[in-house]
């Protein structure tokens, strides 16, 4: 005959700490997805920025522009450590420009003209020598995209210092919660608790009848946050839309990318269940053994 | 194994239930406590229990002074002594079976080395066709004597028993008396409140009567 549960399980039930866990896990798995997410994407927008320079050649007075230019392309085309060097026709040049100025005729203004430049990545350039040698070409200036990188580089670091942010809040609001539900569970079969106590049971033993029950809470709630959070990538991935560097593809990629990287971000997920667990069990227990330690 | 000095009791800011009780009770008495109704019998049981503290004065429990006892230190005590609640105060969720083990289940012991033990005890009230029933499908009766088995189950030093034969027949409640009493004579300390003057008569023990908040040996 197996003794039964001297805790009932359905007295107190833990449904809505599970619905609730669960979505603090799915919000940590999407806080986590955001952190790899940004992290990867600014590697390689700057990994690609730095490979490329662009130099603008302005409309000057009594030069001629088209002469300017193919002297700023034949002197960076014959520089050191670069690979490439090809001149934006006018066309591709208004188009840069739609955003500001609209799709109408350019004819007749004095649009700059654009110097895409790559660079080789193992033997860079020395940038400054370059400029100065562009320094004979009349309205010619050298773009290096530095700046962007480090803009690029702040907003990165501070959208991943929002995501730790949130993941703590996250964290705090289920320690929270689970007090909460610890102190239902205790309230609910208070009568039991206080026979349990009558009969010489250590705060301990009660304890441990009530906290299996929210590992076993903490557990599945996790695993359901990381379910939807893979499903929510996954979706994201196939319908997100988007360019080859948009959010479609960095989902896409946070899932299935090289075993190495993958091992990462799925690592990162499935710690969600796990802290989700060692938050319930840890919670639960501390705030038993004090509120037990209360009651006579 | 009891003393109690000068010991007062009171329910928040209620009138005093208990004043100046002091009695001792040695290892190996058989008291009965008799009172009418409302006169304190219970709460004085719960003194003793430890499920309430005396507002003043000191009571000891196998020598301890409970007024400096620990938390931590309350389960090995109340594992050294038995109580029969008036309203029983059974699991319902709970066979008999279980609600009788359940105080060697809190000490730890494993359910193969008390299962004979139960059942005999079970057997021995009377119970052993109920052991897999819920209390809420027994009689008054059959709870009584559940609430009793788990009361004696770990073989207390300190038998409490608050009303254990208000809810059965007189045949009944001389087997439960005598069940008291061969307890008594293998070492139990009992302690018993009844109204029941019939038993009190059989049993030809001493009686502590308690009313309007003081307690007299009659
Ligand atoms: N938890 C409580 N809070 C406040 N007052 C209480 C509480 N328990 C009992 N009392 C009061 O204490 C008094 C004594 O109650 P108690 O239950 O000890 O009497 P009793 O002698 O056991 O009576 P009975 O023979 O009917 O069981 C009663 O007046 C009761 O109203
Ligand atoms: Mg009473």
């Amino acid at each position: 005959m197996k003794p039964g549960a001297i805790i009932p399980a359905n007295a107190a039930s833990l449904t809505s700490l599970t619905v609730t866990m669960a979505v603090m896990c799915y919000l940590a798995c999407l806080a986590i997805g955001a952190l790899i997410l940004v992290d990867r994407a600014v590697t390689s927008w700057t990994s690609g920025l730095s490979r490329e320079m662009t130099i603008q050649v302005r409309v000057v007075r009594d030069a001629d522009i088209d002469k300017e230019v193919e002297k700023a392309r034949s002197i960076t085309a014959a520089f050191p450590g670069i690979v490439e060097a090809d001149v934006l026709d006018e066309s591709e040049g208004a188009k840069l420009l739609e955003p500001w100025l609209g799709t109408r005729s350019l004819t007749g203004l004095p649009v700059p003209r654009l110097i895409r430049v790559v660079s080789d990545t193992d033997h860079p350039p020395d940038a400054l020598a370059l400029q100065k040698a562009l320094s004979q070409v009349k309205g010619a200036s050298l773009d290096t995209h530095q700046k962007w990188e480090v803009e690029l580089t702040r907003m990165a670091r501070a959208l991943s210092a929002v995501s730790y942010a949130i993941l703590l809040l996250i964290c705090v609001s289920a320690v929270a919660i689970v007090i909460f539900a610890t102190r239902a569970v205790l309230q609910a079969n208070r009568h039991i608790v206080d026979l349990l106590h009558l009969v010489g049971a250590r705060d301990s033993y009660i304890a441990r009848q009530i906290d299996g029950r929210f590992v076993r809470t903490g557990l599945l709630s996790g695993f359901i946050g990381v379910g939807l959070g893979i499903l929510t990538f996954l979706l994201l991935g196939l319908f997100g839309g988007g360019s080859e560097s948009g959010v479609a593809a960095a989902s896409w990629g946070l899932l299935f990318s090289a075993p190495r990287v993958a091992l990462w971000s799925y690592g990162m997920l499935f710690a969600v269940p796990l802290a989700a667990t060692l938050i319930c069990l840890i919670t639960a227990r501390i705030t038993l053994i004090r509120r037990l330690g209360v009651v006579t | 194994m009891l003393r109690l000095e000068n010991v007062g009791l009171k329910y928040g800011d209620g009138p005093e239930i208990l004043r100046d009780v002091s009695f001792a009770v040695h290892p190996g008495d058989f008291y009965f406590l008799t009172g009418p109704s409302g006169a304190g019998k219970s709460s004085l049981l719960k003194l003793l229990f430890l499920a309430l503290r005396p507002t003043r004065g000191t009571l000891r429990i196998f020598g301890e002074d409970v007024g400096t006892l620990s938390h931590g230190n309350l389960p090995l005590i109340r594992r050294r002594i038995g109580v029969v609640f008036q309203e029983f105060r059974l699991l319902d969720h709970l066979s008999t079976y279980d609600n009788v083990a359940l105080p060697l289940r809190v000490a730890g012991r494993s359910e193969s080395s008390y299962r004979r033990d139960v059942m005999d005890l079970l057997d021995w009230v009377g119970l052993a066709q109920k052991s897999a029933d819920l209390p809420p499908v027994l009689s008054g009766g059959e709870k009584q004597r559940a609430a009793i088995a788990r009361a004696v189950i770990a073989k207390p030093q300190l038998l409490l028993a608050d009303e254990p034969t208000g809810n059965v027949d007189p045949v009944l409640a001389k087997r439960l008396l005598h069940l008291f009493l061969e307890l008594n004579r293998l070492g139990t300390t009992m302690l018993i409140a009844t109204h029941d003057k019939g038993l009190v008569r059989q049993a030809e023990r001493p009686v502590l009567h308690l009313e309007e908040g003081t307690l007299s040996l009659q």
